[in-house]
């Protein structure tokens, strides 16, 4: 049983722009998707949620934990973990040290890092973070999420840069998070294969509101939604 | 300039006898136990007290080392925090007839807070902020001694000697009065310091630094409290620092604001790209490059001024095409070296 | 009587501006704080007392130790400009760290580094303005301004000013807007390593005539470029004259005087520090 996760008027400004207008929204299950055309306010959201960006106004709760009271590092050591869109695989470590990284400052131990690699699968685990592929990459980021306990996952286009069938591993091993792990996973991508495939509930944003929300075929199917993605390059692309 | 050394990976405990008495480990023992032996009758008078002092450099080099290799931040005031450690040594040593290694370890403490006080307000800093902020700390640091002096026997919170009493050196340590005895002295405390530096870079804190200096967010991102990890560098490195000041006083025991310049740090600083800031043993050629290539060309007959025009190119070449120094070619060339032979064996 | 201290510190704070507004115009044309830049105004004065002692026209002296800097500071805008641009901004700063050492090498190789005194003909003529001052520091202070003044104006209206001032704010921008940007960035150099120059003689004048001090006088500059934000001509101007005015008077009374050197490095480090207090955790996420 993953947490819940419920977000009540978050609100963040930034100068005259507010990429964040009143969003309030309830994850509770497995893994969630959070999709919107660009600039919708996807990544704020995550930058909120990790301590990175401040909200003005709103609140966030975890299990009725209220999260916005720790700070980034503090959120991290609580349990929520959370991918860039720019891969942050340390060239000089191992991926073995890449994960202990993780482990180390959220609480986990050798057993946990062992656990994390083979959650994904990872070979060659001395080899330096410079000389893995990216898919080898995105599988370390993956096992320094799920490292130690963690209770929310923040996955930001966790597929970037991967082929079809590299995807479609990924894919699987997302899917296994909340029940391994019993953490909640929460999915910030484009592609809307993917979306469809691994959420079972998602959110739509656009121009910083909740648009819809809901079983993840509704809303993707849904009208407004369809409008909100009209116009820009990326609907056109998916469809 | 974001070269990085890749370190080996910490799956296998470093405690385990397979990398405890690893080829590499060994070699260094071996190096560090025959310059202690044999340097001393091998190069003369001379040359054993200007190797002392490379030694004494190597160690504030292992820390700008620390702090730009691993960290990504530039330090250009390092050997200012030489001459506070040096002061402290100096005022302690004379003031009380506490064993010069209680000495060393109060200079250590001290500089280390100091260092911290002083880096405080600069701990959000990085890039050239903090290059332009250190070097205008190292300024004043230079009006500073030159206002208070080094301790040489007197009395009052300075220590100076007035008028007519003599000033006294500090008496070096019993287990180093020669030369020669002194040198080896050094070479271990050297030792010594290397290993505290060489056990942060590889383990715990020496990631957590890797993993800000590559990206703030994702450290924090990790759980990484940085303001702690960035307090933790700029303890230890001011500490090593200030027990190489110690030692520089224990040298002679006297020491001049002449030597605590800014220009000083900047040269330090030099040598260290030149040297290598990937590794420890770019430190010891840093130190070497720094006080040991000066008197070389005046060996030469050359004259020594030609050490900035060296340290110059030397420096332009580092930055341009081999930003891990003298050490990473030398690194790689013993990579090369031992993968050839690996070959040759397999075949 | 502390007028004396006073005028003293306006034209060593005059001097700093001045070498300042060369130090800044290239940074922000070209993104490079010049730490060499205090080793060209040296070797300009030095080259320049050189000639004047082979009996040349002190004037044609001058001109030669200026023309030699801009050259100096345009060969090493040639040579490491197409490396500079794909680096960091420390990578570029270090990187003219490099050119400071070599210029002292080079000084200190052919003059050693005994005091020498720079004698302009402008020294021994001045008046009496409640204190004694000479026709030199006039100048001193009259260029400043009028360089501070014409550089700004220059940058504001004129055509290579305006193509400065597009690539200080956005490099591939300007090249794609048909800017050219080496020949622009090599005019930067070129005027800086000139101002570069003219400072460097002044200096000499008002201070030491001394390779290393003088090479390292880059720094309290820097401290008149920091209070200047690092774009203010004039910011860097108040900068210049505060500092050397609180340095000038700080060293007229005994109680402060061994520290009045210090004021630079003070003033500089509360500036940046204060500049930099609130700064925000930086993520590379873009979107």
């Amino acid at each position: 049983m993953t947490g819940s996760l419920v977000a009540d008027g978050l609100t963040v400004v930034y100068g005259g722009v507010k990429p964040l207008d009143d969003v309030s929204l309830t994850f509770d299950r497995d893994v969630c998707g959070l999709v919107g055309p660009n600039g919708a306010g996807k990544t704020t959201f995550f930058n909120a949620l990790s301590g990175f960006a401040q909200p003005s106004a709103g609140s966030l709760a975890f299990d009725g934990e209220d999260i916005l009271a720790m700070n980034a590092a503090k959120r991290a050591r609580w349990g929520l973990r959370r991918t860039f869109q720019q891969e942050q695989v340390i060239h000089g470590l191992s991926g073995w040290d890449n994960v202990r990284l993780a482990a180390e400052h959220t609480g986990g131990g050798r057993a946990a890092v062992e656990r994390a690699i083979d959650f994904v699968g990872l070979d060659g685990v001395d080899r330096a973070g410079s000389q893995l592929s990216m898919l080898e990459r995105r599988l370390v980021e993956i096992a320094k999420t799920v490292v130690g306990s963690p209770k929310l996952v923040l996955l930001d286009e966790p597929g970037a840069g991967l082929d079809q069938s590299e995807t479609e591993r990924l894919i699987s091993l997302i899917r296994q998070i909340p029940n391994e792990f019993g953490a909640l996973v929460i999915l910030v991508d484009h592609d809307m294969d993917l979306v469809s495939t691994v959420c079972g509930t998602t959110a739509v944003l656009d121009f910083g509101h909740v648009i819809a929300i809901g079983p993840t075929a509704t809303v993707l199917g849904s009208a407004n939604v369809r409008k909100a993605y009209l116009g820009t390059a990326d609907m056109e692309a998916d469809e | 300039m974001t070269a990085t050394v890749n370190q080996r990976s910490s799956r296998v405990a470093a405690w385990s006898p397979a990398k405890l008495f690893s080829a590499r480990n060994i070699v260094v023992l071996v190096v560090v136990v025959g310059v202690l032996i044999f340097t001393p009758s091998v190069v003369g008078a001379y040359w054993t007290r200007i190797f002392t002092i490379c030694t004494i450099f190597s160690i504030a080099a292992a820390g700008i080392a620390l702090l730009y290799g691993r960290l990504g931040l530039v330090s250009l005031g390092q050997v200012s925090l030489i001459g506070v450690g040096g002061w402290i040594t100096l005022r302690i040593g004379h003031a009380t007839s506490l064993p010069f290694e209680v000495v060393l370890v109060i200079a250590a403490i001290g500089t280390g807070i100091i260092g911290v006080l002083v880096g405080l307000p600069a701990l959000r800093l990085s890039g050239l902020n903090l290059a332009i902020v250190t070097l205008m700390l190292a300024g004043a640091f230079e009006v500073i001694f030159n206002v208070t002096g080094f301790p040489n026997g007197g009395d009052g919170f300075l220590g100076r000697a007035q008028g007519g009493v003599l000033q006294q050196p500090l008496a070096r340590p019993s287990l180093g009065t020669t030369d020669p005895d002194y040198f080896r002295y050094v070479v271990v405390v050297a030792a010594i310091m290397f290993l505290v530096i060489g056990l942060h870079l590889s383990n715990r804190p020496g990631r957590a630094w890797a993993a800000i200096r590559q990206s703030e967010a994702g450290a924090l991102a990790a759980g990484i409290g940085t303001v702690r990890y960035r307090l933790w560098a700029l303890a230890v490195v001011s500490a090593t620092t200030g027990v190489a000041g110690g030692l520089l006083a224990g040298n002679a025991g006297l020491l001049d604001p002449i030597s605590f310049k800014a220009p000083a740090s900047i040269l330090l600083f030099a040598t260290v790209l030149i040297g290598g800031a990937y590794s420890l043993v770019g430190a010891v050629i840093a130190g070497f490059l720094s006080q040991g290539v000066p008197p070389l060309l005046n060996a030469w007959g050359l004259d020594g001024n030609l050490i900035f025009v060296l340290l110059g190119f030397g420096m332009i070449q580092a930055i341009t095409t081999a930003p891990q120094g003298i050490a990473g070619q030398l690194q790689g060339l013993v990579r090369r070296i031992a993968g050839a032979i690996a070959k040759r064996r397999s075949r | 009587m502390i007028l004396p201290f006073v005028v003293a510190g306006l034209v060593l704070g005059a001097l700093y501006a001045l070498s300042g507004v060369g130090m800044l115009v290239l940074y922000r044309t070209t993104g490079v704080l010049n730490f060499g830049y205090g080793a060209l105004g040296a070797m300009s004065a030095m080259l320049a007392w050189q000639f004047a002692e082979l009996r040349m026209q002190p004037v044609l002296a001058y001109a030669l130790g200026i023309l030699v800097a801009t050259a100096l500071s345009l060969l090493f805008g040639f040579l490491a400009g197409p490396f500079l641009a794909t680096v960091t901004t420390l990578t570029k700063a270090t990187a003219t760290l490099g050119l400071a050492l070599i210029l002292l090498g080079v000084m200190l190789f052919a003059w050693n580094d005994k005091a020498r005194f720079l004698r302009l003909a402008t020294d021994t003529i001045g008046f009496q303005l409640g204190t004694r001052i000479t026709v030199t520091q006039i100048i001193c202070l009259g260029l400043a301004t009028v360089i501070v003044i014409g550089t700004s104006l220059y940058l504001r209206h004129s055509p290579t000013g305006t193509s400065m001032r597009a690539l200080a704010s956005d490099r591939e921008l300007a090249s794609m807007l048909g800017i050219r940007v080496r020949r622009v960035e090599l005019l930067a150099w070129a005027v800086s390593g000139a101002l570069g120059g003219i400072s460097g003689i002044l200096l000499s004048s008002q201070t030491r005539l001394e390779p290393l001090f003088l090479t390292f006088i880059v720094i309290p500059v820097l401290a008149a470029v920091v209070v200047g934000r690092f774009k203010s001509l004039v910011g860097t101007l108040v900068g210049g004259l505060v500092i050397g005015v609180v340095q000038a008077v700080a060293s007229a009374f005994p109680s402060t005087s061994p520290f009045s050197n210090a004021t630079p490095f003070v003033v500089a480090t509360i500036v940046i520090l204060y500049l930099q207090r609130r700064k925000v955790v930086t993520i590379e996420v873009s979107r």
